[in-house]
């Protein structure tokens, strides 16, 4: 396109994109983003979900309270610059005016913080090995920065000055701040209002995984804050009139332009009922199989599990997992070989290891705990051992081939015996007997694994809940481990339901 | 008649600015003169229809102010040099003047030719391409002439156009004012009598809100002869009569 055939707007705007004050914070933007942004996103599991989270959580305190400063500084500018006099005895309208230097902030903010987001996308793309990038964040995260500089540019506008700016920036810091620790504190039962800050908690580790997740929460998110900027647009519309409105609001009207007023009061309307509309329906939100359920909004046919088709690996015991965590069944499958061959043959022993839902359906997607998450178990007939993806493998997610991952591996393997030992899942079985504990103990002793902790079991003053020190549950491991490993496997076959019902004492072990 | 002012009067709080004027302009230059506070900037701002009269009626080529629509057209064909002239220091010379000429709704296709014959005839051509924070005063000053003529306007509002321009620029532009008095009507607000003797057509000299002369230069001038005003140019002393007779007469 040449630049006879750009129309007036698109030439004032390209003045405006080529001046922006924007285009100076842009390295500045792209620092803190590679350094808080990106590097915690580098940590989250290669789920599209999980680490899409980050484009409306730490990618808006980056970009929220500066998006609120540059906005005000380029609104404030007339009046810091004296060109009011010289504008105002121009044709163009006050607001056509305005919502070109408006577009070359937003061009520029925008233009940043899309490139951020491919950042993002391209290095999940590059580790994900299911899924696809979701859209909705991006469109909350998008909307999100408008209305941040929205919020700027309308108190730049309304209130110029040298100050206007930093206290606009410090402004949408509070903001984005208090809606974070507001969205964290939503629970089930309470006010759920503050669900309309998208800026919270990290998501599960298989967000969107087995279950879609909804976008009711994102619509409102939208409509919400694309309500605000509406309504925002309107009132830097109707700026003339309240100018003149000390001759009287009639005065003012004519001399605005009845039309635009019309069309600013239309906007501030439509603006205010987008915005009460989505808090309203935010107060109706009710937690889902994926998370966040708004009635009104809701589609019921997408709370069906996403269907799949597991990926397994290990000859002792089969460990399956959904396509999402392939890149973390090699270190999975390892792990858990050798503790399986202990197992093998005892009765209840799993024939297979399977990742399943971090919630089942009780967890939201902000990662809330809504009805106590499943403990890793053995269940079923034939016997499964069920493992979820944040306490199984959420070590690894920042190196899922990396080599320094022995805790992991041994943490893995203990929780793996553990439930063995302890049986399957149930209310209050939390916390192994010190019998128990001795047993999974020499189990890890013989499959070269270090001894294990069993912090959560100790009182403050190092007593054992159930009467047992550590030093004698210590002793005891060794004594049982010091069997042969037929031995240890003929006890085990022998009294492993008393040992699962927790009635056998250390000094039961042989 | 392209300016036509009735009994106008603007008042700020207690301060009336200006105190019923009454006033027809047409084509040419008019200078208007007076001391601080006389009340020539408000004038010219209600001219430039940034500021509503308090009362009385203005018409300005041909059209209402006080309708948007009229308001509007008003715009498109006037040029405003402020006395303080505002500007974003990282435009260009060719930016601000384009900048401006858009916002005058100039049909895009013209802006660029018009553009760079507003920027030559302020003789800022080699210049044209500078960022406005390295431009001197007086530089500054031609670029805010350029932006007002860019849209070939009918009616020029000038608020102390000459202040730090160079003598050789100076005489320039009074040549550029009498060029564009020829099709348009340019109204010309200055301390400085001898731009007013070289440019202008006519002369308004205000005084406590007030008119209180309007003639020729040669009639200003003629009036210091035979009144007994002060000065070392015929002009200064026609505009210092015209004074100290309005304040013994109020």
């Amino acid at each position: 396109m040449t630049a006879v055939a750009l129309s007036r707007p698109a030439r004032v705007l390209r003045i405006e994109i080529r001046r922006s004050v924007v285009l100076w914070s842009v390295p500045l933007l792209a620092a803190l983003f590679f350094f808080d942004s990106f590097r915690t996103v580098s940590g989250f599991a290669p789920v599209w979900t999980v680490r899409s989270s980050v484009l409306t959580t730490n990618m808006i305190e980056d970009f929220g309270p500066f998006a609120a400063g540059l906005a005000a500084w380029v609104a404030s500018r007339e009046g810091r610059r004296k060109t009011g006099d010289l504008l105002a005895a121009t044709s163009r309208p006050a607001w056509a005016r305005q919502l070109c230097a408006l577009g070359a902030t937003l061009f520029w903010l925008l233009a940043t913080y899309l490139a951020c987001v491919a950042a993002v996308y391209i290095d999940t793309a590059l580790q994900a090995t299911w899924g696809g990038p979701p859209l909705w964040p991006i469109a909350v995260g998008v909307v999100e920065v408008v209305t941040f500089a929205v919020i700027g540019f309308t108190v730049g506008a309304l209130f110029p000055g040298r100050f206007t700016a930093p206290l606009a920036a410090i402004g949408g810091f509070l903001l984005a701040f208090i809606g974070y620790h507001a969205a964290l504190g939503v629970q089930p039962g309470m006010s759920t209002y503050a669900l309309l800050s998208p800026s919270t908690a990290v998501p599960l580790g298989d967000a969107g995984v087995f279950y879609h997740v909804a976008p009711d929460l994102a619509i409102a998110q939208v409509m919400f804050m694309g309500g605000i900027t509406v309504g925002l647009l309107g009132l830097l519309t109707l700026a003339p009139v309240f100018r003149v409105s000390y001759r009287g609001l009639l005065a003012g009207i004519s001399r605005a332009g009845r039309w635009l007023c019309v069309a600013g009061v239309a906007l501030l309307a439509a603006g205010v009922a987008a915005a009460a509309t989505a808090f309203a329906l935010a107060g109706t939100a009710k937690p889902g199989v994926s998370g966040w359920d708004i009635p009104a909004l809701h589609d019921a046919a997408s709370d069906q599990p996403v269907p799949y088709t597991p990926d397994c690996a290990g000859i002792a015991l089969p460990v399956c997992v959904q396509p999402a965590f392939s890149a973390f069944l090699p270190a999975a499958a390892a792990a858990l070989q050798p503790a399986a061959a202990e197992l093998k043959g005892l009765p209840g022993a799993p024939v297979r290891a399977e990742l399943v839902s971090d919630g089942n359906g009780t967890r939201n997607t902000q990662g809330m705990l809504f009805a106590g998450m499943p403990k890793p178990g053995v269940s079923g007939a034939p016997p499964v051992y069920n493992f979820n993806s944040d306490n199984g493998m959420a070590p690894l997610w920042g190196s899922p081939a990396g080599t320094d991952n022995a805790g992991w591996r041994a943490g893995f393997q203990q929780v793996f015996l553990s439930a063995f030992v302890a049986g399957p899942p149930q209310a209050g079985a939390d916390i192994l007997t010190p019998a128990q504990q001795a047993v999974v103990t020499a189990l890890m002793t013989a499959i070269g694994s270090p001894a294990p902790q069993f912090d959560e079991a100790f009182t403050g003053n190092g007593q054992v809940v159930g009467g047992a020190t550590q030093a004698q549950i210590a002793a005891a491991a060794q004594r049982f481990g010091s069997l042969s490993p037929a031995a240890r496997h003929a006890w085990l076959a022998a009294h492993l339901t008393a040992l699962r019902a927790g009635t056998l004492t250390l000094n039961q072990l042989p | 008649m392209n300016i036509e002012l009735s009994d106008i009067t603007r008042r700020f709080g207690r301060n009336v600015a200006v105190d019923g004027v009454t006033l027809d302009v047409g084509t040419g230059v008019l200078g208007l003169l007076g001391p601080n506070g006389a009340g020539k900037t408000s004038l010219l701002r209600m001219l430039a229809t940034i500021l509503p009269p308090s009362s009385g009626h203005l018409t300005l080529l041909g059209r209402d102010p006080r309708k948007p629509a009229d308001r509007r057209e008003i715009r498109r064909r006037l040029g405003y040099l402020p006395q303080n002239l505002g500007y974003y220091p990282s435009f260009t010379v060719v930016e601000f003047v384009e900048y401006f000429a858009l916002l005058k709704e100039m049909p895009p296709h013209l802006v660029p030719k018009a553009v760079a014959a507003a920027i030559e005839k302020v003789d800022l051509g080699p210049k044209a391409r500078a960022k406005l924070r390295t431009l001197s005063g007086g530089m500054l000053r031609r670029v805010g002439i350029a932006q007002a003529i860019v849209n070939e306007p009918e009616l020029l509002l000038f608020d102390e156009p000459t202040a730090g321009l160079d003598p050789e620029q100076r005489v320039a532009f009074r040549a550029l004012i009498r060029d564009l008095g020829q099709t348009a009507t340019v109204i010309v607000s200055t301390h400085l009598v001898e731009d007013v003797g070289a440019a202008c057509s006519e002369v308004a000299l205000m005084s406590n809100g007030k008119v209180v002369f309007r003639g020729t230069p040669e009639e200003l001038t003629a009036r210091g002869e035979a009144g007994q005003g002060v000065g070392d140019a015929p002009l200064e002393r026609g505009y210092s009569a015209i004074l100290a007779a309005a304040r013994s007469a109020s």
